[in-house]
């Protein structure tokens, strides 16, 4: 691979202390990967969805935590405040809301042949996708400093160049808030 | 390595894919999907490191923006649909079958 070179450049270049920052966040990429499939397959798995959506946090805050290691800062701090924070959270309270017991839940006695037929149907779009990543170019990530990422330069992006579809965002936020009112809300009406 | 990254990211939303072919818990259906937009963000932020360009970035805080519209229209479904039928299987919600 064309990325061998460059790595090895960089080991023999930098001091000790360098190197073991990569071999550190090589771990710790590891880590929180193992961590986020670990949770993504308890979510399929999990027969309570109150377990799965727990299980889905873990993996939503190894994801963050993946983020960081891509040195996307502002994405780091709003994935675990909106996601694993504000979504996650109404997702729990609606499960909670709807006081869900063992006996309401769906009988999935056909759970494992589906699960062994998608799993043979995603195979081959997964090796798809697989092999289409070989050919891009494979940089090593050691944290990019001053100038990416933050807040400052994301929003200079974001109001300078997104500006049309970050007000068509706006509008996408307004609808499902007159939608969720309007499907939620009837009850005075039928009395 | 980038690629790492990317192959995480495929496999999140293969494991999205098969949570919604097999699971008919309306939740964990749901759930499966917000994984899926998950993958996304994350190869998003993947590409953008790689390119050290940011529309990455703000790309994945519309995806984000997606993801919480979406919340909320779908838990008013659902508690809309759980008030109808007390049910939470997706095999009992078939209205709209022809």
């Amino acid at each position: 691979m064309n990325c061998w070179p460059q790595k090895v450049r960089l080991l023999k270049k930098s001091t000790k202390k360098g190197a073991l920052d990569i071999m550190f966040a090589d771990w710790l990429f590891f880590t929180f990967a193992v961590i986020a499939v670990l949770g993504a397959t308890g979510l399929v798995l999990f027969r309570h969805p109150l377990n799965g959506a727990m299980s889905f946090i873990v993996t939503l805050i190894a994801l963050a935590g993946l983020y960081a290691l891509l040195s996307a800062k502002l994405i780091f701090a709003l994935q675990l405040i909106v996601y694993a924070g504000a979504i996650m959270s109404l997702i729990i309270i609606i499960i909670m809301f709807l006081n869900i017991q063992p006996e309401d839940l769906p009988h999935e006695e056909t759970k494992w042949m589906y699960l062994i037929g998608g799993a043979i149907i995603v195979m081959p779009i997964g090796l798809f996708m697989v092999k289409m990543v070989r050919t891009l170019p494979n940089i090593s990530t050691e944290i990019v400093g001053n100038n990416f990422g933050g807040v400052k330069e994301v929003g200079i992006q974001l109001y300078q160049n997104w500006l049309i579809p970050f007000e068509f965002i706006a509008i996408l936020l307004l609808v499902p808030l007159v939608g969720a009112v309007v499907l939620a809300g009837k009850r005075g009406k039928n009395k | 390595m980038i690629h790492n990254y990317l192959f995480l990211s495929i496999i999140l939303f293969c494991l999205g894919i098969v949570g919604v072919i097999a699971r008919r818990n309306v939740f964990t259906v749901f759930m499966s999907i917000e994984l899926m937009l998950n993958a996304g963000i994350l190869a998003l932020i993947a590409f953008a490191r790689l390119h050290v360009h940011m529309d990455g970035h703000v790309l994945a805080m519309m995806v984000m923006a997606v993801a919480a519209a979406e919340a909320a229209l779908a838990l008013a479904v659902v508690i809309l649909l759980h008030k109808h039928k007390s049910k939470l299987d997706t095999n009992v919600f078939s209205l709209l079958k022809g």
